[in-house]
């Protein structure tokens, strides 16, 4: 008897322990993330624009947004472009490099901080670091084009280059990724590659049947996050381009940011935020959707 | 037998041309990836004739050090570290201690609600931060009148660190053996007493992850910081380097010498916890 009391104070004890723990992180999750969640899908369906009260307007802001609006529709395709080309991009370059730095080199650990640096530099210091590079006249790039007998470009001055310019500093930047797949790929069971030289199977065979369904996991999980991580571009508008040349880097960020902290129209940008919010969701589903077609769980687990 | 061991032969030099061929391959791209930063750093040592001269030079011809005198006259470099440590020091301290206490809770505490509490924290992982800003910014300006200060930017920080943190620290909780905190259970020592006799001291590492997560996040959060701050007293590095840039179009190598300013702090941070954060990060991306 005595001891069953003990031990169902020790339980509500311990569910204090937990609340209070937690208290932050709900306090987080309520305030700064689902309430606000829920208020701008509320307010997208007002006109306000910064002073008295919302007014309701219904999808009116959904339907202008779609309609008449100059920038919004160009900025989803923008922004799809952009991530397609980064994601893919950075996918492969930081897949690519773990492969490498799985292998015996010698200096690994140096070879993996080089890789990884660029990430921990300040975003903005990157962006005008390498806006320099991209320089018409003097930058290095256009010098190394040169050195090859190619042409100048203009890069980001120029409305076909400049998303893709943009990207691949995204691919410069994906340093995280690398070690991401590096702890990855050390985790493929040896067996199965031992097993596999036995059958016969040779680099391109083990790579293809072995190393890439083990790490199907870690693809999903990078290529989600980097996937949430370029929707959201936003600061390489505010920093480089201010969405130019044309429209052709206005970010449905950057669309969202002019809208409700250069002109006051917060409504109007709530709704582009849930649109947002959907876009993002709608690629996330179809993610977990295809994954249980191409990922690969080790023998039953779960 | 001898062509058995013919075939080892082979098959071991095969591997170790593949190891050179390997160590080749990395050499080289790791010169590609320094080559936008050695340029930056380059272009900070020189003068704007020299850098508008073609072929341009890869070696500075004169290093002039020089340089970032003159551009702190006009980039008060200081000023922006201070008001940006005045953001980052308290915002990693609050973030790295509510997500070590809320990786806790979930890794090792019963309590009702933990599976629906759980799965709205990933969630919010899934949760893109653009899509909640504007009801943020009118929650803090209007509501709390923190327009122009700090509180904005610092406050979020002490509410949970993000849930990515938390799971990290989740994670790395799990690696520690429940045994440890059984035997102290038995011993008498309760929840608070394991956390910090048992699960602190294992998780130091994890910890400096989070903080170092955290500083870059922040480090790199133009636009909040460009919603929230106004007068230029208040600047932080961010704010500061991109109004350099805009009021100084084409003095490249002041802009360059303001760059690699930035770059600094960033990497004097990573180089300390280097060993650490590579670890982590690992961590990261494992199954749960």
């Amino acid at each position: 008897m005595q001891k069953q009391y003990k031990t169902k104070k020790m339980h509500k004890n311990e569910t204090l322990v937990a609340y209070i723990c937690l208290i932050p992180s709900i306090i987080g999750l309520i305030f700064l993330t689902y309430v606000p969640l829920a208020a701008v899908l509320g307010l997208s369906l007002t006109k306000w624009e910064g002073v008295g009260i919302p007014e309701w307007v219904g999808f009116a802001n959904y339907i202008k947004l779609f309609t008449t609006d100059p920038y919004f529709v160009d900025s989803i395709k923008v922004t799809i472009y952009f991530s397609f080309v980064a994601v893919i991009g950075s996918m492969i370059y930081s897949l690519a490099i773990a492969l490498l730095l799985n292998r015996k080199i010698p200096a690994r650990g140096f070879f993996r901080a080089v890789f990884y640096l660029p990430y921990v530099l300040p975003a903005m210091a990157v962006y005008i670091g390498w806006s320099w590079l991209y320089e018409a006249n003097f930058g290095l790039f256009n010098y190394i084009l040169s050195l090859l007998g190619i042409h100048k470009l203009k890069f980001i001055a120029s409305s076909e280059l400049v998303v893709p310019s943009l990207a691949l500093i995204a691919v410069w930047l994906s340093g995280n990724l690398i070690v991401i797949f590096l702890a990855g790929l050390q985790n493929v069971p040896k067996v199965y590659h031992e097993a596999a030289e036995i059958d016969g199977a040779n680099g391109w065979q083990r790579f293809r049947h072995v190393t890439l369904p083990c790490m199907t996991p870690i693809i999903f999980y990078n290529l989600l996050m980097a996937l949430i991580t370029n929707m959201q571009v936003v600061t390489p508008a505010l920093a480089l381009t201010q969405g130019g040349p044309g429209n052709s880097s206005r970010f449905i960020s950057y669309v969202m940011y002019q809208y409700a902290f250069k002109s006051g129209k917060f409504s109007y940008a709530c709704a582009i935020a849930f649109v947002s919010f959907l876009l993002i969701g709608v690629f996330t589903v179809i993610l977990f959707a295809t994954s249980k077609n191409w990922i690969f769980y080790e023998g039953g687990e779960e | 037998m001898m062509r058995r061991e013919k075939s080892f032969a082979s098959k071991k030099r095969n591997e170790k041309v593949a190891n050179i061929v390997s160590l080749v391959l990395v050499i080289i791209l790791a010169l590609i990836v320094m080559l936008p930063i050695w340029w930056i750093f380059r272009s900070s040592l020189m003068t704007n004739a020299e850098l508008f001269q073609w072929p341009p030079k890869f070696l500075p011809p004169n290093w002039l050090f020089s340089n970032y005198k003159d551009a702190l006259v006009y980039f008060p470099f200081w000023d922006y570290f201070r008001n940006t440590m005045t953001i980052i020091i308290p915002a990693v301290i609050g973030g790295t201690i509510t997500a070590t206490l809320g990786g806790y809770a979930f890794a090792r505490l019963r309590f009702p609600g933990k599976k629906f509490l759980f799965s709205l924290c990933v969630g919010s992982m899934l949760l893109p931060t653009m899509v909640t800003l504007i009801p943020l910014y009118i929650m803090w300006t209007r509501g709390f009148h923190m327009a122009d200060t700090y509180w904005p930017l610092i406050l979020p920080y002490f509410c949970g660190g993000g849930a990515f943190n938390i799971f990290l620290i989740r994670q790395f909780i799990n690696t520690i053996p429940r045994e440890l905190d059984e035997a102290a259970t038995i011993d008498g020592a309760g929840k608070f007493r394991i956390l910090f006799s048992i699960i602190l001291p294992s998780i130091k590492s994890a910890m400096i992850v989070v903080a170092l997560l955290l500083f870059i996040q922040i480090w790199n959060d133009l636009l909040q910081q460009m919603i929230y701050i106004n007068t230029s007293e208040n600047f932080t590095i961010a704010i500061g380097l991109s109004q350099f840039k805009g009021s100084l179009k084409s003095d490249w190598s002041a802009i360059m010498c303001a760059t690699c300013m930035s770059f600094i702090p960033g990497i004097v941070f990573y180089l300390i916890g280097q060993k650490y954060f590579v670890e982590g990060i690992a961590l990261t991306g494992m199954k749960n």
